[in-house]
């Protein structure tokens, strides 16, 4: 077992778990858009950073990558990672503002404007359909293209994949289009309908518009505003 | 240990002692005597110095005058005028025939005299594509010695004392890298020798491999028996072939003698080495993502620890160290720690390898001791800015470096200095500009580069060089505004922050030095639509001076867009909405009466 | 001559004096040592023309005792191409800029005639090794 230090809190790890693992295990939260725990860490959104370390040494790691070491001293919610965290919800939103997922993360991490032109690629290259398509369904059929600039999934040569078996897993695991957030279009493209009291979305539609029925647990939307 | 303010070395070689050398030695030391200098002056007998024919030669230290042709009457003259009156003799100096004045020593080039070779001490003067010439000039004589003298434990010993740091960017201890990896049990290990060098403005591991790649395969047996690896791959970016070429020559030369495969020498140590050619991406030289690439896979780098030392090629021990620091390890095996470490700074031992490029008048490769200034490197060695210029900044360290100003060119160059003020060592490339270059379009140019060798993984890195291109792109095209540079700074830090590797986790610093060092130049763009250096062609303004326009028309036929307004004889004027900067007219005009302007605030018309 | 024989240490220092003393031209093997330098930064200024004419000139003289050899980068990358020229007994002389012309003058001048062409000289002498 490995002994290390989380938000104070002794925690113990086993060989192998990573930082995620065992924030998860102890119930403490981070937020994760290109984990799944069925599939390899990716480690590519940023969002489940961490700061490790102290002093002038310490630094952001991602949690869902990086392997639970004795004697670590761990910091899940510090400025720095706030910060950090914030700016990466902006700066996919600013790729794919339709998503629903980035859209109740900017609510929750109170992420209010898009300082960015948008692209609306609906895709932030999170790999999960890449993932799950190979782990999981065996086929390879789609994987990253190129790099920097002009990186994409597609199949390849952009054919048509012989391997695809239509399974559908690719859409089913999509953050950007698995719920497709219906909020009338903010002018930065951050509806934040749901940190309102009166969620915007009623204003045009005659039915709440996002899909958080969810057992009446969240109610988001009707939260007060902080 | 007596300190002499001067040495006589009298060349005692054949040619000379039949000349009569011992004999001016005697009458040297009898002079210096009578004249009460001997504890100033020493009377050193050395080897052939390759004079013969102007023997007896004596060369005078640290003056280095060369006295030829002497005689033992010239002795006390010599003596009186050189040591006691501080004037060297001229009619005793060598002068080559039929010239007056002695021709320009090396050691008298600014470029060449400031520079003490180590990792370069071969070039210009053996034919790489020759092992016998590498030999000759001491080649494998630390192989020899680390083989037969010494265990692995006592050269990683000599590694770790000699104070080598890494060469490729990042500086790390090489001693340490190397003991980790020894203490790893677990086999086959492995060894890596970085040749990517991607920087742009970089070529000094281009130039080792090309002129002297044995200097790095001894480097790599040595590391090899001291981590106990078996096998070696040396990865040559794509873009260079005469470097792949001589590499592969190297290597199949030494494995013909020997030198690689097995029982090298006698030893019963076996290793092999094999080239492994890039593919064309900057992020393939980050470690990881070059083990990958060896791996067969695509070049991305992964999560450290573990770190290639623990787990790397195949998930088994790896040294991966840059071709510099290969190149030097055979000196410190063959002179010892002690000698590398008399050179440098406390921290950063030895010498460095910096590409000196740009605006400088002498362009090339300087190995210099860690610890000179900027200013001895700029103006010193480089010989000043050309064209009578003046100095701007210089950029350290390639895309993850900074660029300092004039006001830093006093600063120390090794590893903790640059990286306080900002920049980074980097691999060495060293960018000059002068008052000509628009600091915003160096952040521009250098994003840019990054934006697109990114390897797209991490939204930090991938996303955050774009958008920082974008703003950049924008500021230099007019387009700016105020809130531009704290974005610009936070995208910057942040991206700088939560980065996995060494490419995203340095990105930031080419925004983040030239607003700490050059605010004002973004701030120019920004507010007042201006270009200081007048490089950002979208705010130049082209304005016709109406007291040189003689109403000629030439411009107005030259204008490519149609926006010269005039009739003949009558001054004309340029439209500046439609005018689209391409300089046509201030060609077409021969009386001097358009003027570029880049001082002034642009107000649209 | 390291070939295709595996060397021991004693082969090594018989080597290293060998070829020492070839290159340092002292056993009648030739009167002088010509080093074209093709690094990269060579090749691209033209090192390879100059070479061509070199080689030409040498052969149009009908010289036998002018050792011409290859060489990396001399450093001074900007002077390009460049190229060395040693007597015997004598420092190795710098030539730097290169052109065929050039080439042709210090030839005639240094090569044939045993005298520098000092209005063409870079520098005269080698490089501090530390």
């Amino acid at each position: 077992m490995i002994t290390f230090r989380m938000n104070g809190l002794e925690v113990r790890a086993e060989e192998g778990s990573t930082l995620l693992d065992t924030a998860k295990f102890y119930g403490l939260e981070i937020p994760t858009l290109c984990h799944h725990e069925g599939l390899t860490p990716h480690g590519g959104c940023r969002l489940c950073l961490v700061e490790i370390g102290e002093g002038l040494r310490s630094k952001l790691v991602s949690s869902c990558t990086y392997p639970a070491e004795e004697g670590l001293v761990v910091r899940t919610d510090t400025t720095r990672v706030w910060a950090a965290r914030r700016m990466m919800i902006e700066l996919m939103l600013a790729m794919a503002p339709g998503s629903k997922v980035l859209q109740d993360m900017a609510s929750q991490f109170n992420v209010t404007q898009v300082r960015f032109p948008l692209r609306n690629t609906e895709c932030v290259l999170c790999g999960l359909c890449t993932r799950i398509c190979a782990e999981q369904m065996d086929a390879r059929a789609i994987g990253f293209q190129q790099r920097g600039l002009k990186r994409k999934i597609s199949t390849p040569f952009d054919m048509r994949s012989e391997e695809c078996r239509l399974c559908g897993a690719c859409m089913y695991i999509c953050p950007a289009c698995q719920l497709r957030c219906q909020g009338p279009n903010a002018d930065t493209a951050v509806c934040n309908g749901c940190l309102t009291m009166e969620p915007s979305c009623l204003e045009h539609y005659d039915d709440l518009q996002c899909w958080m029925y969810d057992a009446g647990r969240c109610g988001t939307c009707v939260r007060d505003k902080v | 240990m007596k300190h002499y303010r001067a040495h006589l070395l009298v060349c005692a070689g054949t040619g000379c002692v039949s000349c009569g050398s011992f004999k001016i030695k005697e009458a040297l030391e009898e002079e210096i005597k009578k004249r009460n200098l001997q504890d100033e002056v020493q009377v050193v007998a050395t080897g052939c110095n390759g004079f013969c024919e102007r023997g007896p030669i004596v060369m005078v230290q640290p003056d280095g005058i060369f006295y030829q042709l002497l005689t033992v009457d010239d002795v006390p003259h010599l003596v009186e005028e050189h040591l006691i009156k501080g004037r060297p003799v001229p009619k005793l100096m060598y002068v080559p025939p039929a010239e007056k004045q002695p021709v320009p020593k090396m050691k008298d080039i600014e470029f060449f005299k400031h520079q003490r070779l180590i990792v370069l001490r071969n070039r210009g003067r053996i034919d790489p594509e020759k092992i016998e010439e590498y030999i000759a000039f001491d080649g494998y004589e630390a192989l020899a010695k680390a083989l037969t003298e010494m265990t692995p434990q006592t050269i990683i010993d000599e590694i770790l004392a000699s104070g080598l740091r890494g060469r490729g960017g990042a500086g790390f201890p090489t001693g340490k890298k190397w003991a980790a990896c020894a203490r790893e049990k677990r086999t086959p290990k492995y060894l890596i020798c970085n040749g990517d060098e991607g920087d742009p403005g970089a070529f000094m591991d281009r130039s080792v491999l090309e002129a002297d790649p044995h200097a790095v395969l001894e480097g790599m047996i040595i590391g090899a028996r001291a981590i106990g690896a078996a096998k070696g791959y040396i990865y040559i970016r794509h873009e260079y072939p005469l470097a792949l070429k001589r590499m592969e020559i190297a290597i199949g030369q030494a494995r013909e003698s020997g030198l690689l495969g097995e029982d090298i020498l006698g030893s019963g140590f076996g290793f092999d080495l094999e080239v492994v050619e890039g593919a064309g991406a900057f992020v393939s030289g980050e470690e990881s993502a070059l083990i990958a690439s060896v791996e067969g896979r695509i070049a991305m780098p992964r999560q450290r620890p573990p770190y290639p030392a623990q787990r790397g090629l195949w998930g088994r021990p790896t040294v991966i160290n840059n071709v510099e620091t290969w190149a030097t390890v055979p000196n410190i095996i063959r002179r010892g720690a002690a000698w590398f470490s008399g050179l440098g700074t406390e921290t950063s031992k030895g010498t460095k390898i910096f590409a000196l490029v740009g605006k400088i008048a002498n362009t090339g490769l300087v190995e210099v001791p860690m610890g000179i200034t900027l200013r001895e490197i700029v103006y010193g060695i480089g010989g000043g800015i050309p064209d009578k210029r003046d100095f701007k900044a210089v950029q350290i360290g390639g895309p993850s470096g900074g660029c300092l100003p004039a006001k830093m060119l006093d600063l120390p160059v090794d590893y903790e200095s640059l990286t306080s003020a900002g920049a980074m060592m980097g691999s060495g490339g060293m960018i000059v500009m002068d008052d000509k270059t628009c600091m915003v379009d160096v952040a521009k140019y250098f994003l840019n580069f990054l934006q697109d060798e990114s390897c797209g993984k991490c939204v930090s890195c991938r996303e955050g060089t774009q958008r920082m291109y974008e703003i950049v792109k924008g500021i230099t095209e007019g387009k700016g505004q105020e809130s531009d540079l704290a974005l610009l700074e936070e995208l910057a830090r942040i991206t700088k922050d939560a980065s996995m590797c060494g490419l995203g986790q340095t990105a930031g610093n080419p925004v983040l030095t030239t607003l700490r060092y050059f605010r004002h130049e973004y701030e120019a763009h920004i507010l007042d639509k201006r270009c200081p250096a007048g490089v950002c062609k979208s705010l130049i303004r082209y304005v016709v001076l109406a007291e040189k326009c003689t109403g000629c028309q030439s411009c107005k036929k030259a204008c490519p867009n149609d926006c010269i307004k005039g009739t003949l004889k009558d001054i004309h004027l340029i439209d500046q909405s439609h005018c689209i900067k391409c300089g046509a007219c201030k060609e077409a005009c021969k009386f001097e009466a358009i003027e570029e302007q880049r001082d002034e605030a642009i107000q649209i018309i | 001559m390291a070939g295709k024989q595996k060397l021991t240490i004693q082969d090594l220092a018989k080597i290293r004096e060998k070829t020492k003393s070839l290159m340092t031209i002292r056993e009648g093997e030739g009167r002088a040592r010509v080093t074209v330098h093709m690094g990269t930064c060579g090749i691209a200024a033209g090192a390879r023309d100059i070479m061509d004419a070199l080689l030409e000139e040498i052969s149009k003289a009908n010289i036998q005792d002018v050792i011409v050899t290859t060489s990396g980068c001399a450093g001074l990358c900007g002077a390009e191409p460049m190229m060395t020229i040693e007597f015997k007994n004598q420092p190795p002389v710098k030539y730097g800029h290169l052109t065929p012309e050039k080439l042709r003058k210090i030839f005639v001048q240094h090569i044939l005639g045993g005298q520098m062409a000092t209005d063409l000289v870079l520098a005269v002498g080698s490089e501090t090794v530390y």
